[in-house]
C-alpha cells in the first residue's frame, strides 16, 4: 500500500528525516512513535506531499507521489488525514464539512453526500450535530466529526497525526474509541502518538523514530518488552 | 438673517441627481476595486519573489502618487496615447485601480491570517487550489478584512469629490453650481457636507451589519 524508499527532508540546515524506508501493507496499522522533534509527524507529512521531501521516493498503491508528473490530487483522494488540531473549517457546519469534498472534489451527489455525512456521524456518535458550527463543539467532538470527514472520502489509508494531543484527557477516550473501532474495518492506518497503551492495543506494528531514523521497526509485544536500541529504552523507561 | 436654507429647496432635485452620480461612482469603483484586488492579493502571495515583487510596486505606486495627480494623468494624459474617457470612466478606473491597492493588501493580510491548518486540511482532502481559496480561505479571510473594507468604502466615498476637478457634477460639484447660481457658499456647501455625512454613517451602520453576518459561525 504505502512503501516509502530512502526518504530524506531537510529544512534548510536541519535534517529532520534521515533516510528512512518503511512499507505499510493494505488494513496494517502501524504506530509511529519517538521523543519529539524526531521526524514522526514530517513522516506522515511527506506521504500525502504535504511536505515535499529533500530525496527519497515514496509510493502508495504503486505510485511515487514525490514525481512531480504524479496528479497529488487523486493521491490524496485516497489518503485521509486526520490532523492534531482538527482542521474543520469553522465557517461550515458539520454538514457542509462532511460534505464539501465528496461532492467538489469527487462529484458526488448532494443528496447522496448528505446521507453518507449522516451515516458516518451517527458512526462517531454525533448525528445530533451536523447542523452546528464546529465552535459549539468541545475538542473531542470536532475531533470525531474530523475523523468522520476523512472517511467520507472514502480513503485507502488514513494518516493520524498526533489525533489526540490537543485535546483535553477526559475527551482523549471517546476519539481513540472512535479510530479503534475503524481499526475492525480494514482500512490502513498510520498512527503518531503518544499514546503508549493505545498503540500497544492497536497498531500490528510499532516504528520508533529518533533524530529522524527509523531506530525500530516491530510488532508491538516485541517493541514493548524487549526493544533492541538503547535510545528506545531510555524512551520508554521515561513514558511508560 | 445670516442663514437662508430656503432657498436650497429648488436646487433639491438637482442635488439629488447629483447624489446618484455620487454613489454610481462609489459603487461601481469599489466593485471594481474588489474584482481586482482578489488577483492582485495572490500576486502578493505567490511563490515566486519576482511575481510578488510586481504586486508590491503596483500598490506603492498607487500609495506614492496623490490621487489628484492619478486623475489628471488618466483623464488628461492617456489620451495622448488614444485613451479618451469621459470624467465618470476616468474617475472610475483611477478609483478602482486605487482601492485595489489598497484592498489587496488587506486581503493578503486576511489570507495569511487564515490557519495553515485550513490549507492542509483542504490539500488533504484533494481540493484543489482555486476552490480552496474561493470556499475556503476566503471566506474566512473576510472577516478579518471586513473593517477595513468598510474604511475603504468610506474612504473612497469621499475621494471621489477629487471627480468634481474634472468636470463630473457629483454632489460637491452640484453644490459648488449653487453657490455661484445664487452667491451664497454656506448652505449649499453645508448641505453637501450633510449628504456625505448621512452617507458615510449609512456605510458604517450596514458594515456593522455585515461584519456580524460574516461572523455568525462563531457564535457558541
Amino acid at each position: 500500500m504505502i512503501c516509502v524508499e530512502h526518504l530524506s527532508k531537510s529544512f534548510g540546515k536541519l535534517e529532520v528525516l534521515r533516510d528512512i524506508s518503511l512499507n505499510i501493507s493494505d488494513g496494517e496499522i502501524v504506530a509511529i512513535i519517538g521523543p519529539s522533534g524526531s521526524g514522526k509527524s514530517t513522516l506522515l507529512r511527506c506521504i500525502n506531499l504535504l511536505e515535499k521531501p529533500t530525496s527519497g521516493h515514496i509510493y502508495v498503491d504503486g505510485v511515487d507521489v514525490v514525481d512531480p508528473k504524479t496528479d497529488i490530487q487523486k493521491i490524496r483522494q485516497k489518503v485521509g488525514m486526520v490532523f492534531q488540531h482538527f482542521n474543520l473549517f469553522p465557517h461550515m457546519t458539520v454538514m457542509q464539512n462532511m460534505t464539501y469534498a465528496p461532492i467538489n472534489v469527487k462529484n458526488m451527489a448532494p443528496k447522496q453526500a448528505m446521507d453518507k455525512a449522516i451515516e458516518l456521524l451517527e458512526r462517531v456518535g454525533l448525528a445530533d450535530k451536523a447542523a452546528c458550527y464546529p465552535a459549539t463543539l468541545s475538542g473531542g467532538q470536532k475531533q470525531r466529526v474530523a475523523i468522520a470527514r476523512t472517511l467520507a472520502m472514502d480513503p485507502e489509508v488514513i494518516l493520524f497525526d498526533e489525533p489526540t494531543s490537543a485535546l483535553d484527557p477526559e475527551m482523549v477516550k471517546e476519539v481513540l474509541t472512535v479510530i479503534k473501532s475503524l481499526a475492525g474495518t480494514g482500512i490502513t492506518m498510520a498512527l503518531v502518538t503518544h499514546e503508549m497503551g493505545f498503540a500497544r492495543e492497536v497498531a500490528h506494528r510499532i516504528c520508533f523514530l529518533d533524530e529522524g531514523r527509523l531506530v525500530e521497526d516491530a510488532p508491538p509485544q516485541v517493541f514493548f518488552s524487549t526493544p533492541k536500541s538503547e535510545r528506545a529504552k531510555q524512551f520508554l523507561d521515561k513514558v511508560l | 438673517m445670516l442663514l437662508d436654507f430656503g432657498m436650497m429647496g429648488k436646487y433639491m432635485p438637482y442635488l439629488f441627481r447629483s447624489l446618484q452620480v455620487t454613489l454610481q461612482l462609489t459603487a461601481a469603483s469599489l466593485l471594481l476595486g474588489i474584482l481586482l484586488a482578489i488577483p492582485l492579493s495572490l500576486i502578493k502571495l505567490s511563490r515566486f519573489r519576482a511575481v510578488r515583487a510586481v504586486g508590491t510596486f503596483y500598490t506603492s505606486i498607487f500609495r506614492g502618487v496623490p490621487l489628484l495627480v492619478q486623475i489628471f494623468i488618466v483623464y488628461f494624459g492617456l489620451p495622448q496615447f488614444g485613451l479618451t474617457m469621459d470624467a465618470f470612466q476616468a474617475g472610475c478606473v483611477t478609483f478602482a485601480l486605487n482601492s485595489a491597492a489598497y484592498i489587496s493588501e488587506s486581503l493578503r493580510g486576511g489570507i495569511m491570517a487564515v490557519d495553515a491548518g485550513q490549507r492542509e486540511a483542504a490539500m488533504a482532502l484533494g481540493i484543489s487550489y482555486g476552490k480552496t481559496m474561493k470556499d475556503i480561505i476566503f471566506p474566512q479571510a473576510i472577516k478579518s478584512v471586513m473593517p477595513s473594507l468598510v474604511n475603504e468604502f468610506i474612504g473612497l466615498l469621499k475621494n471621489t469629490t477629487l471627480i468634481s476637478t474634472i468636470g463630473l457634477v457629483d454632489v460637491l460639484r452640484a453644490a459648488q453650481m449653487i453657490v455661484s447660481d445664487t452667491f451664497r457658499a454656506f448652505e449649499p456647501l453645508l448641505t453637501a457636507a450633510v449628504f456625505y455625512y448621512v452617507m458615510v454613517m449609512a456605510i458604517s451602520f450596514l458594515g456593522k451589519k455585515l461584519e456580524k453576518w460574516v461572523n455568525k459561525s462563531d457564535l457558541r
